[in-house]
Formats: structure tokens, sequence, C-alpha cells
């Protein structure tokens, strides 16, 4: 079966190969370090922060609510989050458009945890070389002692990665206490096990795999990119003919170009290519052979740069455009929609509420021969602080608001539900059914106030 | 060389076409689904279950899962099968 596999997928689907990547150094490994030490810590940092007496974020499952530092989503504000995931995928094309897939080699988790779990495997296992010998190597005690080590690691690292994802979720105090007494809730456990699980396989073993055949964006990366697009490449014209020659000799006097065919380009990649053979859908652009060839460039004394950052139009020596329409439309549709969001956001109104009309009867006629509709009322209180409203109807000459509760006090982030009702002259009907407006505004804050329309039904004109 | 075909991908990377298109797709699915309904107003069947909200949402979750994953397989056996349909034709 194997055998078989092997024979028949050569181009799309190759048999995986382990990749070991070797070590590198230099300026963009350093730029790279720098950024994914970062997103690490962001991430397990992120659910120890406390605002207000709470976790400051917080997607708060059972109560339904999102925290975000000063600002508590509701359900209803779904629309914030649907625009936030939109406004990050039209950064992602703005970006790729501009700079490649710089999201690929800096920031996407899956380079993320990869990076982390490789650093893990070369201070256990060793440098490239190593690594390769230990896994050739017959099975002896050192050999399982090592693998057990790295393995024992990589897995405690997987476990606090899906502790801290749990910890989004659900207040990381709580979970820690839980799990402190042993008592973690079984889908609790559940998920922090397959979030570490998911950890462990994409950044211990799937590795490149993912971004070569499950990331969509890889997939869809040559339409977002141009011909002024920032991407690494080789330099054929000056590295070619590539052959390997001493230090001493001048490679024209030879017929070589700069390249010494060291291989060390190769060696270094994490998705296993070779950067000399033209831009790949696999590469993604993570700056390692850059670093890699320069330093053979300047063991050699060249210059450096024969493999680098450049675009497809300044590689052919044509003019470089920055600002082209592409960038020029993202830029706009991003900045606007920023703008949109942002707005929406800080007009926001943290108070919600909803009037439903009693449809078991129609209309009802009073005492005093006044037409009265019953309504249920739902306040929504948003805010992180309890308020009293006031609550007035118009729409009808003279029409009354009857209820048994003079005062509305809604606690923070609670509903409460109430029922009015209101009594109009059927004189001062217009109508079969009149539209009633009910304002509701918070005693203490002009700026809390919310208008829901409702319906008013009486006999109508005769 | 003769071209690959769906047929032809090895059964590890199906897996992986069906599972996590689908795994993207119930995520997307729950979270509209339950920003417009809160789990403790969708007793199913008039049960009368007591669970607890993330297990609601996980099992939501999954559902959806299975879901999505059932049009995913849909997709690749058809690819497949008329794959080797037309394979035999030629
Ligand atoms: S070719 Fe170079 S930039 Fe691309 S993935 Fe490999 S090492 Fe990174
Ligand atoms: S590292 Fe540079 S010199 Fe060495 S093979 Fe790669 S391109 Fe050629």
């Amino acid at each position: 079966m194997a055998q078989k596999e092997n024979t028949v997928e050569p181009v799309l689907y190759e048999a995986h190969k382990k990749i070991y990547p070797r070590e590198v150094s230099g300026y963009f490994t350093r730029l790279r370090v720098l950024s994914l030490v970062t997103l690490l810590g962001i991430y397990y940092v992120t659910p120890l922060l406390q605002w207000d007496g709470r976790q400051a974020i917080l997607f708060d499952l059972p109560a339904r609510k999102f925290y975000l530092f000063g600002l508590t989503l509701w359900p209803q504000d779904f629309i914030y989050l649907a625009a936030l995931l939109i406004l990050a995928g039209l950064a992602l094309f703005f970006f790729t458009a501009l700079l490649g897939r710089v999201w690929c080699g800096y920031a996407c988790p899956q380079t993320v945890w990869t990076e982390a779990y490789l650093w893990m495997e070369r201070k256990i296992e060793g440098k490239r070389g190593q690594r390769m010998k230990l896994d050739k190597a017959p099975t002896s005690a050192a050999k399982i002692r090592t693998k057990t080590l790295k393995h024992v690691v990589w897995i405690a690292f997987s476990l606090w990665t899906g502790f801290t994802f749990v910890a989004y979720f659900t207040p990381i105090d709580e979970l820690a206490g839980e799990l402190l007494n042993l008592s973690l809730g079984p889908w609790e456990t559940f998920w922090i096990l397959f979030y570490s699980f998911a950890t462990y396989g994409n950044a211990g073993f799937m590795r490149e795999q993912v971004c070569k055949y499950m990331c969509p964006y890889a997939r869809f990366q040559s339409a977002m990119f141009d011909s002024d697009t920032l991407i690494v490449a080789y330099h054929p014209e000056r590295g070619e003919p590539r052959g390997s020659r001493r230090r001493s000799v001048e490679p024209a006097a030879v017929g070589l170009g700069d390249c010494i065919d060291c291989n060390v380009c190769v060696q270094v990649c994490p998705t296993g290519i070779d950067i000399r053979d033209g831009l790949q859908y696999e590469c993604i652009a993570c700056s390692a052979c850059i670093d890699a060839c320069d330093e053979i460039m300047d063991k050699m004394s060249y210059p450096r740069g024969l493999v680098r950052y450049t675009t497809e139009n300044s590689a052919l020596g044509k003019r470089q455009h920055l600002l082209r329409p592409r960038i020029i439309v993202y830029a706009t549709i991003l900045l606007l929609l920023c703008g949109i969001l942002v707005t929406h956001i800080s007009q926001r109104v943290a108070l919600d509420l909803d009037v439903i009309r009693d449809r078991n009867t129609l209309y009802r006629e009073t005492n005093d021969g006044l037409i009265e509709n019953v309504y249920t009322l739902k306040i929504l209180n948003m805010d992180s602080q309890a308020h009293v409203y006031k609550l007035w109807v118009e729409g009808i000459d003279g029409v009354k608001l009857v209820s048994d509760r003079p005062e509305i006090e809604v606690e923070a982030g609670s509903v409460y539900q109430m029922v009015v009702r209101l009594q109009a002259d059927e004189f001062n009907l217009e109508a079969r059914s009149v539209t009633v407006r009910f304002h509701l505004q918070a005693k203490d804050g002009n700026h809390l106030k919310t208008v829901t329309d409702a319906r008013f039904v009486g006999p109508g004109k005769s | 060389m003769e071209s690959l075909t769906p047929d032809k991908i090895p059964r590890s990377q199906q897996a992986i076409s069906v599972l996590w298109p689908s795994f993207i797709t119930a995520i997307i699915a729950s979270g509209v689904f339950f920003s417009a309904f809160n789990p403790r107003d969708l007793v199913p069947f008039n049960l009368d279950i007591d669970i607890s909200p993330l297990a609601a949402y996980s099992i939501g979750f999954f559902l959806f899962w299975l879901l999505a994953s059932l049009s995913s397989f849909g997709t690749l056996y058809f690819t497949i099968s008329n794959c080797r349909f037309l394979n035999n034709q030629r």
C-alpha cells in the first residue's frame, strides 16, 4: 500500500520526507525571532491580564458575553466581531500585496509554534547533523532517553498551550483552581487535551505540511501577488553557473557565478525547497535562506544578497511601483472599514430595548372608556454599571403609560423584564393601528438612550 | 507523465481534505448560530436535560463538524468516483 502510494504521488503529494532545518543566524533571523517570541508572549500572557476586577479578555460562554478590556460585547454585537474578521482578512490581502508572505514567515501561529518546537528539539537533540544521525541510529538507551525527553517537554508545552487556550473561555483563576483540585469539568478537560494534541501534532510533526497541504492562504497567494510584491528570491544571473571552488579563486576566471553550490540555503529551509529553483508556493518567505547565504557570501568575501528580498520588477531591472491600484484600493477599503467600525463602537449605546405587544388580546377598553394595549418590555443594560432609567412614549396625543413599577433599575449586564400598558383616547387614534415610540434613557447619562417602535391597535375609525 | 487525479491522493490527505475544511466551516457556523440562539432556549425535542453551557456549545460544534464533514465527504467521494469512471472510459 505504502509502496504504491510512493510511486504515484511524485508531484503534488510527495511522500513525506522529514525535514531537518539547519540553524541560522543573521539580521532577518533576529527580526523573526523577535516577532515570534513577542507573539508567543502575547498568547500566554493575555489571559492573565485583569481589568476592572475581571479577566481583561474573555469569551464568557455561559454568560454569553465577550469582554475586551473596557468593552463588553453581547451576542447582539456579533456584527462587530464579524466586521473585525473581515477587516483582518482585508489587512491580510493588503500586506500580502505589499510584502508578500510576511504573515507566513513572521506571524502565522503555525510558524510561531513550529519554530518554538524546533527550538526545543534543537536544545535537546542538537544541531541538524546530530538530529539526522540520531534518527538514523539504531535504538539505544541513549536514543530512547533523548527522544523521551523531547516528547515530555513538547507535551508539557502543549498542555500549557491547551490550558491557555481554554483560559480564553473560562476565567483562568477558576480554571487553575479546578486544575489544582483535580475538579476540571469534562468539557474543559476535553478542550485542553484537544488543543494540546493539535498543537503537539501541528508543531511537532505536521509542520511544513500544514502550509503545503492545509493552508488555504498559501493556495491563493498568487492571486494577491503582483510584480511589485516583496519576495525572497535568488539572483540567477549573478549566481549561475553554480559550482564549488576554492576561496582564493576568482569566479570569473573559472567561468562560475557567485553560487558556490554549498546547499546551505536548502538545508536551512523549513519547507525543504531550493530557493534557486525560483518562486515556489511552498516558500513561506521565512528569509532563513537569505541569512544563510549572506553568511556564505561573507565567508567568500563576495557581496551579500545573492538570495535577497526583492520584487519581480526589480529583479528584472524594471521600475518599481509602491503605490499601485491594488494597494490603493485595498488601503482605501481598509481605512474606510476601520473608520466605520471605530465610529460604530465608540457610539455604541450600552442599552437595548425590546418591545413585544401582547398578542392574546388586540386591545381592551378600560372602565374610563380608554383603549388599552399591553406590552412586555425587555431592557438590556449592557453597561458595566447599574442604571435607573426613565421611560416615555410618544406617537398618540395624550397617550398614558401605566406601569406598576415606578422605578426601572437594571443591574449591570443584565436583562430586566416588565409589563406596561398604554392607554389612549379612541378619538386620538388616526387608524386601526398606529406606531408608538418607546423612549428609554438612563437618568444619570444622556447618551444612554434608545428608541423602539411598536404598534398600538384600536377599533379603528368607523 | 500521467497527470494526477484526486483518486490517487493518499488516504491521509483525503481525510484531511474532508475534516479540515469542515472544521473551519463548523467554527464559523457555531459562531453565527450561537450568537443568534442561546443554547438554554434550545431544548431539543422537549427533552428535559440539564447540561452545562460549555457542553452545549461543544456538542453544537461537533454536530456542525459532522454535518460539514458529510458534505465534504460527498464532494470528495463524487470527485473520486467520477475520476475513476472517466479514467476507465479512456
Ligand atoms: S525558500 Fe527561503 S524563504 Fe522560502 S521557506 Fe525556504 S528558507 Fe524560507
Ligand atoms: S547558500 Fe548561497 S552560495 Fe550556498 S548554495 Fe545557496 S545560493 Fe548558493
